[in-house]
């Protein structure tokens, strides 16, 4: 008769499965933890529609971000989640502006094209005024390789959405409760990062870009406020239990940015963060290498 | 004839903490006197909260003016702070071929620059953690700006007039120059695999 489960309630039991449990912990840490040196993957087709979420933080930190996204493709990074914290009505209200300042930028393109179109059959009907049963052809050719190689400006209140975190930490708040704060803020971070808010609750997607939009993010992009560190942080916990494919998928991977006011030292932020993110980039040479593994491209912002 | 052009000098000293010295340094007389031997007509200051060194300073240097010149050789006007940024002032700047002293913020430095304007920027030294002194000192190596000294901007107000022919430009173009440099799209795209 086996013995009863009881029987492997003992001390040396628990001590052995705790041991068990670390290894396979820390097995677990070393294998998401991005390696040493950024190696970019060989370059593939890229996917139709892609998220990105940036991390923006009190006023220096938000105004930096905008200056660093200025050439943002909407065509390539077609869903965007702006996380604020909670009060930070600025970083909000900026969020917006450059998410209209976009659609403007777009818009305007898209007249210029279409002018330039009508300029192009203006001079296809002054080369061959007669009949040519070739020339319709040619004309449909050469809109679809305009048109065809071309894909979609994704702007528009579809195409983004700000979503607000509690503080992590307040102004002058005592030190003892940062812990929980913090873990508040942690734990309020998965749900931004699993999905931005369906157009339609309950609704499946119905195009690529609804579809990433609802699925963890491609990339996320920060350059050093407090939440940044809870932010990257969240995203390696769904990367530890592999959900929804973090790990497997490739997905969340993390760029930080140091301030370009840093020149010399890395910030609180940076410091904590230097091993954990897939790329952390500084804009001074003299930071280059730093913690191992700082890129130096120049100033970027 | 041209109309008689007038020539701006903008002051900065930040929305946040009061920037008082730089008040007082910009409206003393070695100043004032820089400012005029450079051809200027107007000086305006963003003072902040600090309205009422503002306005001490301010009759002072009008009564050394009058006493030097015999009449009020710059028009000194002033507001607080303006919540949709400094946009408007920096292009007065611009158009009257002008020149911005403001504060080591980073936020101002990035936004003066983009308009391609002499700018002197002044380290707070009276702050604790001193990262703007380094900031205003590697911007002045790479060309972008001049370092003004709080004691005596005199001699900065003076080099401003040359700068503004070597000045590098601003934000700096991502090729060339000595080793390889990448926008920040350029990297995003490479982090995700995107070639095109």
């Amino acid at each position: 008769m086996a013995p009863p489960l009881s029987a492997l309630y003992t001390w040396s039991f628990v001590l052995t499965l705790l041991i068990m449990l670390v290894l396979a912990a820390t097995l677990r840490v070393l294998a998401i933890l991005p390696s040493p040196k950024f190696r970019r993957k060989p370059f593939g087709r890229r996917p139709i529609a892609s998220r990105v979420m940036i991390v923006l933080g009190s006023g220096g930190h938000t105004h930096e971000m905008f200056y660093l996204l200025r050439d943002l493709d909407t065509r390539k990074y077609t869903h965007r989640t702006y996380v604020v914290s909670s009060g930070d009505a600025f970083s909000a209200q900026r969020a917006a502006e450059f998410e209209k300042a976009l659609e403007v930028r777009e818009k305007e393109r898209a007249k210029d094209k279409a002018n330039a179109d009508a300029d192009a059959d203006v001079d296809m009907e002054d080369v061959d005024g007669r009949e040519d049963p070739g020339k319709e052809d040619y004309k449909k050719r050469i809109s679809e390789r305009r048109n065809g190689n071309q894909r979609r400006a994704c702007t528009g209140p579809d195409h983004y959405n700000i979503t607000t975190l509690p503080r992590a930490r307040r102004i002058h708040q005592s030190l003892l409760t940062t812990p929980f704060t913090s873990l508040l803020t942690l734990v309020s971070t998965f749900r931004p990062l699993l999905s931005s808010t369906p157009l339609l609750p309950n609704a499946p997607p119905s195009t690529p870009y609804e579809a990433a939009a609802q699925d963890l993010p491609d990339m996320i992009i920060t350059n050093g406020p407090a939440t940044a560190v809870i932010v990257i942080l969240a995203s390696l916990v769904l990367k530890f239990f592999d959900i929804r494919g973090a790990m497997s998928k490739d997905k969340c991977k993390t760029v930080y940015v140091e301030s370009f006011a840093r020149v010399s030292r890395l910030s609180l932020s940076g410091k904590l963060l230097v091993r954990f993110v897939d790329r952390f980039v500084v804009q001074w040479g003299e930071l280059e290498g730093k913690g191992g593994r700082a890129e130096f491209w120049g100033v970027l912002v | 004839m041209d109309a008689p052009s007038i020539k701006v000098c903008f002051v900065t000293t930040g929305a946040t903490a009061p920037f008082t010295n730089l008040i007082e340094s910009v409206l003393s007389p070695t100043s004032l006197e820089a400012l005029k031997q450079g051809g200027y007509t107007h000086l305006l200051v963003q003072y902040g909260s600090a309205k009422y060194v503002m306005d001490k300073h301010v009759e002072l240097a009008s009564k050394w003016m009058k006493k030097e010149f015999g009449k009020e050789v710059l028009v000194v006007d002033g507001f607080d702070f303006n919540q949709d940024g400094l946009k408007e002032q920096f292009m007065l700047v611009q158009q009257s071929r002008g020149l911005v002293i403001s504060h080591a913020g980073s936020g101002s430095i990035l936004e003066a620059l983009r308009f391609q304007i002499p700018l002197i920027v002044v380290p707070n030294t009276q702050l604790l953690d001193n990262h703007q002194e380094d900031l205003a000192i590697a911007m002045e190596r790479s060309q972008y700006l001049l370092r003004g000294d709080i004691m005596n901007l005199a001699p900065a107000i003076q080099n401003s007039a040359t700068f503004r022919n070597k000045m590098a430009q601003f934000p700096p173009v991502t090729s060339g120059k000595q080793r390889e440099t990448k926008s920040f799209a350029a990297i995003m795209d490479e982090t995700m695999g995107f070639l095109d």
